[in-house]
Order: structure tokens, then sequence, then C-alpha cells
């Protein structure tokens, strides 16, 4: 009985003395590192032409089952169909990424932004916010 | 007719012999995929996809949209061979197809879309170009992107069926076939929107929508058209947003319509359709308005309210009331004009209301009521589309009543109606009716040329004049009377008299349509009789088992609910439901209802109109309710001197009008699309509103207001929705009695028919008509007549807060004739002053086919024109001139 006990803790014990799979970060300090498909904040995409992927299809805040996404159409100049409005409730998001999945341009993706909390009562994200974190991304990509 | 039995996928259904397999379908709730049959066109066979297996004495595949129901037929809709036809025949449509579902406004109720859904289809065989022709964008209000359309002709088939145009049609052959207008000419038609209505796919677009809101998104409210009198359904869409905006505000994003709700089959004009923009402009009033040093100041409802209260308090005290006036609305429910005679007549004791549509024909009311108790007016204005003949009896359907001329449209194409029309300009009415007779008849000659056509019906022994002895008096004398006519006068051929005499004697059901030009023509009374004297002509001699002729009139009104404004009561002469107020015992039911009095002195019908009274200085208080009589009424001058006088305004209205710039308190009335009540349309039909948005800003509904002023004058007016008004009225009016206001949502009610069943239509007295001479006086200085009318664009004040109305007639023009034109040089598009004894404005110039030599018209209903400043009569004589540099 003593013996799967010691088994047990010898196992604990290697990964816990073994650097390379202690599961302690020194967050902020480290940053964690995560998995390629993690789930992180829906960040609107920007295309080729420096201006939001979204055509507004609005299949995003249907297909969301939190109801957080909200798109209001318009029409622009060049009779192009773009979010005049683009709305994402991030305390009310539950990350599961079905407006990704449901997007026909890849205009929306959840990306590694995590740190979202806050001292405000809402974290209603507009249109600018959520294409800036793309935008900064790009920068620090240059 | 004889009924049909067949099985279709297993359920055995029966339906009327002729009927096609796709509609005996439709009418079983039964799916058959199809792009191009629509129930209310004509069968076009386009598209291919509805193909079923049909087992009649073989087997085989048929057509459902093409193929008649037979006794014992069995219908497969569904089986792997069509399928696997189906699933290619899509292939080959959606070979060229875009396939742009996130930017298309049809995606969600696209019938493309749908069908590709159902047969699961995956990525075609084809390798193909996407098709890549010009999207269409050349008027405001449509969008023709024709990479999507499929061919499937119905929008070609609404332009021209149902809206009598034609203004598109295939273009090209082979693969490079498109949909377009005459030599790509820009779009030039009535925006009825009919083609976007239709389209089975996002081929056609709704612009005002401009990208708003996807079809999933839309909460769909139908309730009824606050334009014109014919009442057609409309749907709002409106849209949500999350409650964290604003705590969430719904927003009317377009209408569409209902081809199995209301009266209109889902047809609509175009203030109808596109006509909704006014519910959400910036430009109305947010919060009641009090003037203070001559400058209207946004207050709270409790102080406009309490500042209304005290002031008509006072002017009770100090001269009564009867020195107050009120004018109710042809916009506003019957409920909110019910309370508000009800208030006028308790609480401030006053008999002086009135409604500008009885101000404009003051006889209007007691000629339709006899129309109704003789049995004459009692169809409803869908019964049009079985006419055996119509007869539009100076009314300008085109524009004043499009819908009327769809249905009229459907009778024509469907029952080969004969189309009569009377005017004295050259109106538009564009259909296939095989007789299409136009009686163009002399201003003034209106009587002559109805006895006329009596004259004729008598003559050529066209109806059982025995009959018509029998069940009438008084037709010795009419006869008598009908040689002292001269029908020489009209300016009609006696052969063309004739003919329409023959027309409208035709077995079957016909329909008349007496138009505004008749109601407001200064001998518009004589002219009515005279046309009740030809439909009792015409109805005595009624045999039912030869189903021989009968007609029926209808009566022109203008606004959506210029009919119910009277029906309640919101005139000098009757109470609700046309009960003669200076009876005291036709005043009992409404005075045991209401638990009070009328006094006698009060009860009076005063031949003096309301801005009469003002003018005599007699009104030291005036209460508008959504109306505009700066403008409205038909002489302007009148109503600006009149309010000049009334010490104390209080104009209940959605804009800052004219009026309400006049008022000392305005306050911010809902619009239809916020509140419940109901309407009452030309044909007698009472249907109900639904609510599809809170009221706008700090706006109230009418009836509220009403409720709330009364309420702080100490009298009790409960109500707590428009559903208890209703239930009172029931109670009081004999006209409204039977109408149950929760069944109204299922059905609507159709007074006249429910009058006439629980009473026998009346014995008919032929009335000997002498008119009066109609003095136009034309002169040396003012040798043109100026006549008035009704616009297609517009009407009242909400069409000129319509963004997409304003784009499509933006501007007041003045109709030329040719001849007149070319005689003072004036071309299309000049701007010319129209000058009158009175007044002058400047407009530009219509060179128009429809107006006769030595006239001029100009539309009344563009608010913006004060046509009426110009005005002092039906015909009022002006001069025009080219403006000069
Ligand atoms: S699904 Fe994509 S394109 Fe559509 S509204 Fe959402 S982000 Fe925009
Ligand atoms: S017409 Fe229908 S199938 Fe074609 S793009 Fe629009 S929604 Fe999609
Ligand atoms: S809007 Fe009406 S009139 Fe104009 S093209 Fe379409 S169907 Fe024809
Ligand atoms: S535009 Fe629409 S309605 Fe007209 S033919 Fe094409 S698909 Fe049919
Ligand atoms: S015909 Fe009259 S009721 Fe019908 S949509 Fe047009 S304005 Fe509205
Ligand atoms: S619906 Fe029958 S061919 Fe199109």
């Amino acid at each position: 009985m003593i013996l799967p006990l010691i088994k047990g803790l010898a196992l604990t014990l290697k990964r816990f003395l073994n650097p390379s799979t202690c599961a302690t970060v020194q967050y902020p300090e480290v940053r964690p590192k995560l998995a390629s498909r993690f789930r992180g904040l829906p960040e609107l995409q920007i295309g080729k032409d420096g201006r939001e992927k979204c055509v507004a299809c609005g299949l995003c805040a249907k297909a969301c089952p939190s109801g957080c996404i909200y798109v209001e159409g318009a029409e622009d100049e060049t009779h192009r169909r773009y979010p005049k409005t683009y709305e994402l409730d991030a305390f009310r998001c539950i990350f599961c990424g079905f407006c990704e999945e449901a997007c026909p341009v890849r205009a929306i993706i959840l990306r590694d932004t995590f740190e979202l909390s806050t001292y405000k009562n809402n974290q209603v994200f507009d249109k600018e916010k959520l294409l800036g974190l793309t935008r900064k991304r790009d920068l620090l990509k240059r | 007719m004889k009924t049909v039995h067949l099985v279709i996928d297993d359920k055995s259904i029966a339906v009327p012999e002729g009927t096609n397999i796709f509609q005996a379908a439709i009418d079983n709730n039964i799916y058959i995929p199809g792009l191009c049959y629509q129930p209310k066109l004509p069968q076009f066979g386009g598209c291919r996809l509805c193909m079923v297996e049909v087992t009649e004495r073989r087997t085989g595949h048929r057509f459902a949209c093409a193929h008649p129901v037979s006794e014992g037929m069995i219908v497969k809709v569904n089986t792997p061979k069509i399928t696997r036809y189906r699933k290619s025949v899509m292939e080959y449509l959606l070979a060229h197809h875009p396939l742009d579902c996130p930017t298309c406004d049809k995606s969600g109720e696209c019938g493309l879309q749908n069908i590709s859904y159902d047969l699961n289809l995956a990525p075609g065989r084809f390798k193909t170009t996407r098709m890549n022709v010009p999207v269409i964008r050349d008027n405001p209000l449509l969008e023709l992107n024709r990479n999507r359309c499929v061919l499937c002709g119905r929008c070609v088939s609404t332009c021209k069926e149902i809206e009598g145009l034609g203004a598109i049609d295939f273009q090209n052959r082979g693969i490079k076939t498109v949909i377009g207008t005459a030599f790509d000419k820009p779009l030039d038609c009535s925006f009825c929107g009919g083609c976007v209505a239709v389209c089975p796919t996002g081929a056609w677009q709704d612009r005002t929508l401009g990208f708003g809101g996807r079809s999933w998104e839309f909460m769909k409210t139908p309730t009824i058209c606050p334009y014109c009198s014919v009442g057609c359904t409309i749907v709002l869409n409106t849209k949500a947003s999350p409650p964290r905006r604003d705590g969430g505000v719904d927003t009317v994003k377009r209408v569409t319509s209902d081809d199995y709700t209301g009266i209109n089959e889902g047809n609509l004009c175009v203030k109808g359709r596109f006509g909704y923009e006014f519910i959400h402009s910036s430009e109305r009033i947010n919060t009641p308005l009090l003037r203070r040093d001559n400058e209207l100041i946004p207050v709270s409802w409790d102080e406009a309210i309490a500042c209304i209260s005290e002031n008509f308090k006072k002017i009770i005290a100090e001269h009564g009331g009867a020195s107050i006036g009120g004018i109710g609305s042809e916009k506003s429910t019957n409920e909110e004009n019910y309370l508000f005679q009800k208030f006028c007549r308790t609480v401030l004791k006053t008999n002086n209301i009135d409604n500008l549509s009885n101000i404009k024909s003051p006889f209007l009311n007691g000629l339709i009521y006899k129309s109704v108790i003789h049995g004459f007016a009692s169809a409803s204005l869908k019964d049009i589309e079985t006419a055996t003949t119509l007869f539009f009896f100076g009314a300008d359907i085109t524009e004043a009543h499009p819908v009327i001329g769809n249905m009229a449209r459907k009778a024509i194409r469907l029952k080969g109606a004969n189309l009569v029309i009377a005017n004295a300009r050259n109106v538009q009415f564009q259909s296939q009716a095989r007789s299409d007779v136009r009686l163009r008849y002399a201003l003034g000659s209106q009587v002559a040329l109805v006895n006329a056509i009596m004259k004729a019906i008598i003559d050529g022994n066209l109806v059982d004049l025995k009959k018509v002895e029998a069940s009438t008096n008084n037709f010795p004398a009419l006869r008598g009377q009908l040689n002292n006519f001269d029908p020489q006068l009209t300016g009609i051929s006696a052969e063309t008299i004739k003919q329409a005499a023959t027309l409208l004697t035709n077995n079957g059901n016909s329909y008349l349509v007496c138009g505004k030009d008749v109601e407001e023509d200064p001998q518009g009374k004589d002219i009515i009789e005279a046309l009740l004297n030809l439909c009792a002509l015409i109805n005595a001699g009624y045999n039912a088992d030869t189903n021989s002729a009968r007609i029926s009139i209808f009566f022109s009104r203008s606004h959506n609910n210029s009919q119910g404004v009277n029906d309640v009561g919101v005139v000098p002469g009757y109470l609700p439901g046309y009960a003669d107020i200076e009876n005291a015992s036709s005043r009992e039911t409404v005075e045991n209802v209401w638990g009070v009095k009328l006094p006698d002195d009060m009860c009076k019908k005063d031949n003096q109109d309301v801005f009469d009274l003002a003018l005599q200085d007699k009104l030291k208080a005036l209460y508008i309710m959504g109306e505009n009589p700066m403008v409205n009424h038909p002489d302007g001058k009148k109503v600006h001197d009149a309010l000049q006088k009334v010490g104390f305004i209080v104009v209940q209205d959605t804009f800052l009008t004219e009026t309400a710039r006049k008022a000392n308190v305005v306050l911010p009335s809902a619009t239809f699309a916020e509140k419940e009540g109901t309407f009452t349309n030309m044909g007698m039909l009472v249907q109900r509103l639904n609510k599809a948005i809170p009221p706008v800003g700090n706006a109230r509904p009418d009836w509220q207001i009403i409720s709330d002023i009364a309420k702080k004058m100490g009298h009790a007016f409960a109500y707590a929705s428009p559903k208890d008004v209703m239930v009172e009225l029931e109670r009081v009016s004999p006209a409204y009695s039977g109408i149950i206001y929760d069944r109204l949502k299922r059905k609507e009610f159709h007074w006249t028919s429910f009058l006439l069943t629980k009473n026998k239509p009346l014995k008919y007295t032929f009335g000997v008509i002498e008119p009066g001479v109609l003095n136009i006086s034309v002169s040396k200085d003012f040798p043109f007549i100026l006549l008035t009318g009704a616009n297609l664009n517009h009407q009242g004040t909400f069409s000129r807060h319509t963004k997409a109305l304003m784009s499509v007639a933006p501007e007041c023009l003045v109709e030329v004739s040719r001849n007149d034109a070319r005689a003072m040089g004036v071309n299309n598009g000049d701007v010319v002053i129209i000058e009158s004894a009175r007044n002058k404005i400047k407009l530009k110039a219509k060179v128009s086919g429809k107006v006769s030599e030595g006239m001029v018209f100009i539309s009344e209903d563009y608010e913006r024109q004060p046509v009426n400043l110009l005005r002092d009569g039906a015909y009022t004589p002006v001069r025009i001139h080219k403006e000069i540099g």
C-alpha cells in the first residue's frame, strides 16, 4: 500500500524540482507561454487596405451564445458594407470562439489578450478599441 | 366552383378546380421549392425548380406551378430522382452567382439561399467566372445588383401587372440576359418597391435600409400605413440595440409587406414602403414646449399640462366653454379622436370642434351616411378586385390611392374588368383594360354628366325600369328632370356617354370611387347626390338570380383616418356614430355612458367652422391635435388670421409645424409606430395598429395626453389603454357596435356591412337636383384656373420629414399644359411665378399632358409649399409668368 504512495510522490517531486516542468511562472515579470490555440479576447482584424476586414454581416453577433456582440452595418461612399458600430462586452464574453468560427471573412480572431481585469464597472469595447489591439500587434511586429 | 381532391406527399387535400399544384401546396402548407412562382403574379415557369412527380393516368414529372390539379392526382414533391434534378438546376443557377451572402441584405430570407441549404448543396462541378455586371444605383431608393438575379421574372411581372408600369424588363438574350430599364436609362418609376418585395434573391434591395440590419435581427410588427386612406398593412422591421446602449433602443429599420395580411396583398406605394424615416427624424419635438417671452421653451410634462389645465379652466370660467375650439386629427386613431371630442364636449363644454376633412366638405358625412343606410356603400375596398366595371369619378387613383389602382389592375387582369374614368384632367391610369372609357368633362358640368349617364341608362333600357319604379320613391320626377340637362355642356360625345352607361350596367358588381376633386368642388354636394341617384338607379334593378348590375360607391378620403375622425364624432353636427347632436333622444345613449347631460344650448351645429368663429373673436382658446391647418386648410389666409386672434393655442404634434410654431403650448405626440389603436379606411374598414416601438424621446400618444389633461382638470378619464376607449366607443356608437378590440388583431371590422346585417337598407328616394351655376371668374388678369390635388410621393407632415420621399420628390411642381407652356415660352424645370389675387409663389414648371389649356395644377400635398395661401375657393383664378432674371 505504501509503495504506490511513494511512487506517486516521487513523480510529484520530480516534476516539482525540475525547472522545465515547474508550473509556477513569475507572472507578471515573466509572460506565460500560451498554447497556439489559446482563446483570449476577440480582436477585429485589419485588411490590406488598412481598414477593418469586417463586413458587418452580423453572423458573429448571431452566433455569440452570451449575446455580447452588437454590430450595426452601414454603407460607405464606395458602397462597401462596413460596421458603423461594433461592440463587444468583454465582461460577458465567454471566450468560446464561436464568433471566430462564424465569421466568413476571418475578421474576428481570439488572440492572446487575457489581461482584462479593470476597476471600471463596464468593459464594452468599441470598434476602435478592438481594432487597436491588432494595430498595436502590427506595430510590434515591425 | 368544383372541388378537386388530390394527394400531395401523402396528405389528402381538396382545392378548387383550375388551381395549379404549386398553389394547392401553398394553400395546404406543403413546401415545394420554387423561385419564380408567386401567387399574386401570372405563372412564368422560369426557374424549373418546382418539378414534382405526378401520377394521373400515368406517372411523370411536371412543373408544379404550370400544371393544374386533377381529381385523384397523386403528387410526390421529393423523390431521389427529383432531388438530383433539383440539385443540378441549382448548380446552374449558382454557377455565376456571386455568393456574397455576408454582404447581401437578403441573406436569411433568400429563396436561393434557403433552397441551397435545404438541398445541402456542395460546391458545384463547373468552373465558372462570377458574373460581373454593374450594380444599378441611379436612384435613391432601389438598388439592382443583377449579378444576384436568377431571372425569375417576378419583378418584371409585378411592375407590369400590378403597378401597370413596365419600367423594367428583360434585356438582351441568352447568357447575356439581364433585368434592366429600356436603353439603360435611370429608373424612373413610381417607386412602389414591389420589385423588392417579390424578388426571391438579393438582386433588388431597399436602399433606405443601408445595411442597417440583418433579416434575422428584425422584429416584424404588422401595422397600418400612416399616409392615405386605403389602409394598407405595412410591416415595420425594428432592430433592438442591447440594453447597455441607452437602455436598449428600438429602431424602425425598414418596411416590408405581407401578402397575406390586410387588404393590400403585399402591394404598397412609395409612401407606405419608404416613408417611415420620420419616426426617427431628428426634427421631432422631444419635450413639451411652453411659450415664454415669445419663445417656445422646453418644459416638463407636468408643467405643460398644469399650464393647459389652468388656462382652460380660467377661460371656461370667464368666457364659457363655447369660447374654446377644437380641431381633431385625420391622422390620429379612432380612440384618440373619440377621446378628443369627449374631452371637448364634457370637460371643456364646447361643441366648436371639427376636423379638416369636414371643414373642406361639410356635406360629405351626411351623404356618406345616406349611401351607407341605403346599402350603396357596403363594400370593402378589397372587393374592387372582383369588379366588372370600375368607375373613377374625379379621382386621381394613381396619385391619391395607388394601391386601389393595384386592386383595380387585378380585377382587369383576372376578371376582364372595364374601366370608366371621369375627370377634368387627363389623369394617368395604366392598365390593360379591354374597355377604357375616359370622360373628360368640363369643369362645372359634372352633374350634367352624371345625369346624362342616367338618361342613357334609362333611354337604353339598360336596367329593369319597372323594378326601379317599384322599389324607389320619386323616380318619375327624376326622369322628367333629366331632360333639363344639356349633355353638350360636358364636352363629351353622346356615344362615349352611352358606352359608359353600358359598361356600368354590365352584369356583375361595379365599383364607383368618388374622388377628392368632386368632394371639394363647390358643387360637390350636388354631384354626389347625382351619383347616389345613379347608384340607386342601377341597384334598384338588381336581380340576384341573373347577377345583374350592381354598383357600390366609395368616397375618397385623404388621410389614413379621415373616415374615422368623422365616424367618432369630431364634427359639430354628430356625436360618435353619426348620432344627430341636435336630437335630444339620440343624445341619450351617449349621455348615459358618459354620465353627463349635454346642455341643449351647447348641442348646436354651427354652420360656421372653428376658424370663422375665431375670426369673429368668439374663440379665446384653440386645441389642435395632430393637424397643421396653416398649410392644410384650403384657405391659408383665414387660418393665419384666425390663429392671430386666439389668445391661447395648444398644439399636439410630432413635429414643430407651422401651426405648432404659433402655439402657446406644444405637446410632443407619438407616431403610429409607437402606439396602439385603430384606423378606419375609406372603405369603412376598422383596422388595428400594433405598437412596434416605445414612444421616441419624451413623446406620449395622443390618447394619453388627452386623459392627462382631463385628469388634471378634475375629470375621471380612467383609460389604461386604447382598448378601454374602444370598449366605451363600442357602447356609444351605433356604427361601431359589434366591434371587439381583441378580435381586430386577427380580423378587421367592416362597420358598414355589420350595420347592414342588423338593419335592412332603406328604400331610396331620388332627389331632384338643381345645381347652381359654377362661377369660375377667370379674367384677363388671371387667365388660368388653379387646380389642386393629391401627389403620390407626399402627404401631410410626415412625408416631408422622410429623407427617402424628399429625395424622390424634392420639389413641388406646377403642371402647365403643353400649349400654354409653348405660348409662354416655359420649358420643363423653368421657374415660374404663380400669382392669384391674394398671394404669389414661385415653383418649377412641369409641362404635362394631364392638364387642359387654361388650367394649372399644383399638388397640395407638399406641406412646405403653402399653396393654400393662393386659394380662396376650390377653383382660384391665377396668372403665371416666367421668372425674369
Ligand atoms: S462575423 Fe465577421 S464579418 Fe460578420 S460581423 Fe462578425 S466580425 Fe464582421
Ligand atoms: S441573393 Fe441570396 S444567395 Fe445570393 S448572395 Fe444574396 S443571400 Fe446569398
Ligand atoms: S418600384 Fe415598382 S414601379 Fe418601380 S420598377 Fe419596381 S415594381 Fe416597377
Ligand atoms: S431581379 Fe429578382 S425578381 Fe427580378 S428576375 Fe431577377 S431574381 Fe427575379
Ligand atoms: S396606398 Fe395609401 S395606405 Fe397604401 S401604402 Fe400607399 S399611402 Fe399607404
Ligand atoms: S416555380 Fe415553377 S418553374 Fe419556377
